[in-house]
């Protein structure tokens, strides 16, 4: 979230461009979203956006110092990296910084020599550790300590208990689930327990601390009833009726405005929330995670990334741009209100074999075709789009391919790429952007599925199927 | 011209002159025009501007100035400069001030230990006491005196204090006293030359 000060004169800084050309992705909820920010499952042979996937985290890593954590660890540490901090100030990443004070010796107290002292430092606030009154510390790394939260014992007391609590739910939850079905499987029963969110957190480290006890999640027959747990008993809060009453000078102290905290940095460090700028202490830096995205339907991976995190490669990725041709605006004319324009699209294959694509208007009363505004006349006949050649560029010698392209359908034909003209009819006036939408049926064939064992040996070739999307293009606003 | 021209117009009886002290090493490439004058051990880099149109600057020691910054005392925008009535103002700069990269100050101003970091752009109505760090590419056109020991940071211009002024530069200053010379020629003192005509 950005508050801009009232007397920013300027741009808006980066809002976000209208997307121009989206696809629809047939989820449990309908989603449109450009091709770049779409899956595509092989195996389902359909797109998937980031809302019908299911997201799991893959790995901890600290964006500075790029050092990876395992999730145990992670959670044990809050997030939080044990090297990096925050500016409490600007919320950059604070640099560790040398000076030179003199010291006494420890052999001859009366001579000083130059020792290296350190202190944190902001290269884009310049707050510096000595601000909030912390003494410069004689290491560079380690020496520096988050302040202690008053209440961390009581807190973890109640933690505890409510992981005891949420513990005993889950195990009676499940006793009657095994009690109504008899032939359960131990497997189904792992897999249920596994996706359920864990309430209040429930750590395996608890678990673990109870050597007896089986984990609940396998071998939920084995459940040990009468097990000695260590009780944990936690005091109710008390309701005090007195409060402490606000100071005196209240409402007639002039306010130090470089003095109070802004509402950022102050909900940053929820343990204190300082309301004053000389108590920001730095946090640790919080962790990012690495996520992996997996289909609902078919529980296969789409997208994997690389386990170390100064790699950006992906071990995985089945993005929709790689399997799916893309279409792509290339020049609008200017638009009239019901007079026929003609429109230059491109149309890309991403795939390495030919691909044979058809454009069909959306029907009458089509129920994924609700926002557009025009007519449009896409062309007929089939276009024929070659395959991606990699080395199409070092390759000097003539197409040896001959398309017959309609020139009055086909613009240009250049490797895996055509232009093509569809003709636009906007039929609505006014203000709004015209939006003409039209399904794309291209063949497609599977990779990744088996080769059956009884096919002949000269058929390599794998059935092709054809995939219909629907796209909508949003072409702008009418010419004035 | 004439002494009828010279009697109207006062401030121009001295041919306007640049008084670089002993101490200093301003480069050539360097532009000075008008009345300015550079205090010693200030190091003005290649292709910084200091302009003296509206009444003369004065630098005072250890400032660094670094390439395409401009310091430039200019008219305020609804007085054309031959109007009646119009007081040169002196724009004074005190020292150890660091103006970073293509900076712009036309504050009249300015105290010590100040630092205008790259791309600021600080207006004339701002008085820059000590210790003040205007931060990369803030503009302040503000009319106002900015306290001591304040930074200035961020996109909507924040602001908070330090406890502290920033350290002056004389490790770098000291270096490029001695490096500059090596690659460039240096600006020597011009002598004003008292005879108008």
């Amino acid at each position: 979230m950005e508050t801009l000060c009232p007397c920013w004169v300027g741009e808006h800084p980066a809002e976000p461009k209208p997307d121009r050309v989206i696809y629809l992705v047939r989820g449990e909820k309908k989603t449109r979203s450009p091709l770049s920010q779409l899956y595509f499952c092989r195996y389902c042979s359909e797109l998937r956006s980031l809302e019908c996937v299911s997201h799991e985290v893959d790995s901890h890593y600290c964006p500075s110092c790029l050092e990876n954590m395992p999730s145990a660890e992670a959670k044990l540490k809050k997030n939080r990296c044990a090297n990096c901090f925050d500016c409490p100030c600007c919320m950059h990443t604070l640099s560790t910084r040398a000076t030179n004070i003199p010291a006494p010796m420890p052999d001859d107290p009366t001579k000083t020599t130059m020792k290296k002292a350190y202190y944190l430092a902001c290269g884009f606030c310049r707050w510096t550790s000595r601000d909030v009154g912390m003494a410069d510390k004689s290491v560079a790394s380690g020496g520096w300590q988050e302040p202690e939260n008053p209440h961390t014992q009581r807190i973890n007391k109640l933690i505890e208990y409510y992981q005891q609590l949420a513990q005993r739910e889950r195990q009676e939850r499940d006793r009657k689930k095994m009690a109504r079905r008899r032939q359960c499987m131990p497997m189904a029963f792992s897999q249920h327990t596994i996706h359920v969110v864990e309430k209040y957190g429930l750590g395996t480290r608890l678990q673990r601390q109870r050597a007896g006890a089986p984990l609940s999640s396998l071998a939920g027959l084995t459940l040990k009833e009468g097990e000695d747990q260590k009780e944990i008993i936690i005091e109710p809060a008390q309701a005090l009726d007195e409060v402490e009453p606000l100071p005196e000078d209240c409402y007639t102290r002039p306010i130090n405005l470089p003095e109070v905290t802004t509402l950022r940095q102050r909900l940053l460090q929820p343990d204190f929330q300082p309301s004053g700028a000389s108590q920001l202490h730095p946090k640790h830096k919080h962790l990012l995670m690495k996520r992996s995205l997996r289909c609902r339907k078919c529980e296969h991976n789409l997208s994997k990334p690389e386990f170390n995190p100064t790699s950006i490669k992906f071990k995985i990725q089945l993005v929709a741009v790689s399997y799916i041709p893309e279409v792509r605006i290339m020049s609008i004319p200017n638009l009239r209100y019901m007079k026929e324009s003609q429109v230059l699209l491109t149309l890309t294959n991403p795939v390495e074999n030919l691909t044979h694509v058809t454009l069909v208007a959306c029907e009458e009363g089509d129920p994924e075709d609700v926002n557009s505004t025009a007519k449009v006349m896409v062309p007929t006949k089939e276009l024929v789009l070659a395959g991606k050649d990699a080395a199409a560029d070092y390759d000097e010698l003539a197409e040896p391919q001959d398309f017959q392209d309609d020139p009055d359908v086909v613009a240009f034909r250049k490797s895996n790429k055509i232009g093509f003209f569809i003709k636009v009819v906007p039929q609505k006036e006014g203000d709004t952007d015209v939006l003409v939408s039209f399904k794309i049926r291209h063949d497609f064939r599977n990779l990744a599925a088996p080769i059956r064992p009884n096919e002949e040996a000269g058929d390599a070739t794998t059935e092709a199927i054809w995939l219909t999307h629907h796209v909508e293009l949003s072409l702008g606003p009418l010419a004035p | 011209m004439k002494i009828c021209q010279l009697l109207a117009e006062p401030h121009r009886w001295l041919r306007p002159s640049v008084k670089i002290a002993a101490g200093a090493v301003v480069c050539v490439e360097s532009e000075i025009r008008g009345d300015v004058t550079i205090g010693p051990r200030t190091v003005v880099h290649p292709k910084a501007r200091i302009i003296a149109e509206a009444g003369p600057i004065v630098i005072g020691e250890g400032n660094l100035i670094e390439e395409q910054a401009l310091i430039i005392n200019s008219y305020p925008e609804n007085i054309t400069p031959d109007s009646e009535g119009v007081e040169p103002k002196t724009m004074t700069i005190g020292i150890n001030n660091v103006f970073e990269v293509g900076c712009v100050s036309q504050a009249l101003k300015i105290g010590d230990n100040n630092v205008i970091e790259s791309k600021a752009d600080v207006g004339r109505n701002v008085i820059l006491t000590s210790g003040c760090i205007i931060g990369a590419f803030c503009q302040v056109n503000t009319c106002e005196v900015i306290p001591d020991n304040t930074v200035l940071y961020g996109s909507g211009c924040l602001r908070r204090v330090q406890t502290e002024r920033p350290q002056p530069q004389t490790l770098q200053l000291d270096f490029l006293m001695k490096i500059l010379p090596n690659y460039h020629h240096l600006k020597k003192t011009v002598k004003a030359s008292q005879n108008p005509s």
